[in-house]
């Protein structure tokens, strides 16, 4: 049990569409027995939950797209390598690229930590939830957390609600979540290091001028990569999501691919929220952690791309987030002098672990609720448009966005956090420049 | 809990990961160092072009390498 398989042949995140011929019966049964005998309720309230879950699952990959377009271009952003507009352009139009690139979606979603049979229209409503929101709250404190744990931890929630926290596989959980998310950061992060130690040694004798302008253009080539790669396997999560539901509400053929617009939709959801940028994930990664140059942003980018890939196609799936922040780090333990904030990496690590309990926690809640008819679902619904109005309303409070990504190493939530030093210091070296272009001028 | 590791699949994805990493970044640096030195010596009026190739090629091998990244992901090579 709990064998950590390839994710070629079964991703973490997979969609059995042998098992849907059940699953489209528990959906009609499950609704119709909450709701009375009328087949036609039945039927109502089975596509009033299907229409929930696309638009949820929808909702769920634009977080998904702005919480991760920091992995690929934190790093350019940070050393100046592309515009931060130009980085979100090219992440985003080519995530929606590798979302389109690969529609392989017969596989199931549970990844072995429960019963197939466990699954239901309301539990991945109830999970994708979760994962919203645990996403939006990291967002607004600017910490890079994975968001498919984000999303395991969600249907883990609404599974224990509903069976009980024995039907949950705990070697499963330990083996494909928790031991991968300590060992991505290691092996990017050791990459990194090693990278960084050979730009450097190799290029010492180069004019520094003329190593950055190079080592910009391999940067921008290897954060195109991951953003690439980042499509295919994320944009996948969601269109698989949808297409489980639609067969299971028999709307769509079993054994058949995703439709067009699903593939649509989903491509464009992951592609709008990479553009939309995530910038506060972006300062902390980029600034927040390490002061970067532009040959250790080649090496974690590098290290980041070539850990993503060989893990895809040799059996032990990471996640994209925790393997671009160990590279980050570890490009900043591979630089001589270079400034490491460990007490953020602590609290990124914290983060990590609390993934999962926490998205949880938000998944349960949300369970209780999907599982009550449509009544439940349309307030989990509203509760949801609300949690998310309020914590983009508390963003705006301390914005964050591509004109002032790069200002500050710190993402703020209150402005009664903000330290006045640093109001102060702006003011300052604006006055200092001042002050030398009226010296010159005088002059 | 029975946990079984894939122990030997993670040491696997460990070394390709590290090992390609540093081949790219070897490549991608000797690139940059030999460009750049090209342009030194045709600004001292000295023979550049043994450099220049060198240069290109190593950087002609790095885009391989991300070439070969871009095969890996799109499911229609397989």
């Amino acid at each position: 049990m709990g064998q950590i398989d390839n994710p070629q042949s079964s991703p973490i995140v997979q969609l059995s569409l042998d098992a849907l011929a059940s699953a489209r019966k528990r959906v009609f049964t499950g609704t119709r027995s909450q709701l009375g005998t009328s087949s036609q309720i039945g039927i109502a309230v089975t596509l009033s939950v299907v229409i929930a879950v696309i638009l949820v699952a929808l909702i769920f990959d634009f977080t998904n797209g702005f919480h991760d377009s920091a992995n690929s271009m934190a790093g350019p952003v940070a050393t100046g390598a592309l515009k931060p507009k130009t980085a979100v352009i090219i992440a985003a139009v080519l995530n929606m690229v590798g979302a389109c690139l690969s529609t392989e979606v017969a596989k199931t979603i549970s990844g072995g930590l429960f019963d197939d049979n466990l699954i239901s229209a309301s539990v991945i409503l109830a999970g994708l939830v979760g994962a919203i929101i645990w996403n939006l709250l990291t967002w607004l404190v600017g910490l890079p957390s994975s968001s498919s744990h984000a999303l395991f931890g969600g249907l883990i929630g609404a599974v224990i609600v509903g069976a009980g926290l024995s039907s949950i596989n705990g070697s499963v959980v330990v083996s494909k979540i928790l031991l991968p998310a300590l060992i991505a950061p290691l092996v990017a992060g050791v990459a990194a290091l090693l990278a960084t130690k050979i730009a450097y040694r190799v290029t010492r004798r180069t004019p520094s001028a003329q190593s950055e302008g190079g080592f910009k253009y391999g940067q921008a080539f290897t954060a195109s990569l991951v953003a690439l790669a980042h499509g295919t396997s994320d944009g996948q999560k969601t269109m698989g999501v949808i297409t489980l539901v639609l067969v299971a509400a028999g709307l769509q053929e079993t054994g058949t691919g995703p439709q067009w617009w699903v593939i649509l939709a989903a491509g464009l959801a992951i592609g709008l929220g990479t553009y939309s940028g995530g910038w506060r994930i972006m300062r902390t990664l980029g600034k927040g952690v390490v002061e970067i140059e532009t040959p250790q942003g080649a090496a974690s980018g590098a290290a980041t791309g070539a850990t993503i890939l060989a893990s895809a196609h040799l059996g032990f799936g990471l996640s994209t987030t925790h393997v671009a922040t160990g590279a980050i780090v570890g490009s900043g333990v591979g630089r001589k002098g270079a400034l490491i904030r460990w007490a953020m990496a602590r609290r990124m690590v914290f983060a990590w672990l609390l993934t999962l309990p926490g998205a949880a926690l938000v998944g349960g809640a949300a369970a209780l609720l999907a599982d009550r008819g449509t009544a439940g679902v349309v307030v989990l619904l509203v509760l949801l448009a609300a949690v998310c109005v309020l914590i983009w309303g508390i963003s705006r409070r301390n914005k964050v966005n591509h004109l002032n990504v790069n200002d500050s190493h710190e993402v703020l939530v209150l402005n009664a956090a903000q330290p006045a030093s640093f109001v102060d210091g702006q003011e300052l070296q604006h006055d200092a420049e001042h002050d030398v272009s009226n010296a010159k001028g005088a002059a | 809990m029975n946990i079984h590791v894939d122990w030997q699949a993670l040491l696997i994805v460990a070394v390709v990961s590290i090992v390609g990493t540093l081949i790219f970044m070897a490549l991608l640096s000797a690139g940059i160092r030999y460009v750049s030195l090209a342009g030194v010596r045709a600004n001292q009026r000295q023979s550049s072009v043994v450099a220049r190739v060198a240069g290109f090629s190593f950087l002609g091998l790095a885009g391989l390498f991300v070439l070969f990244g871009i095969y890996l992901i799109i499911p229609f090579f397989h």
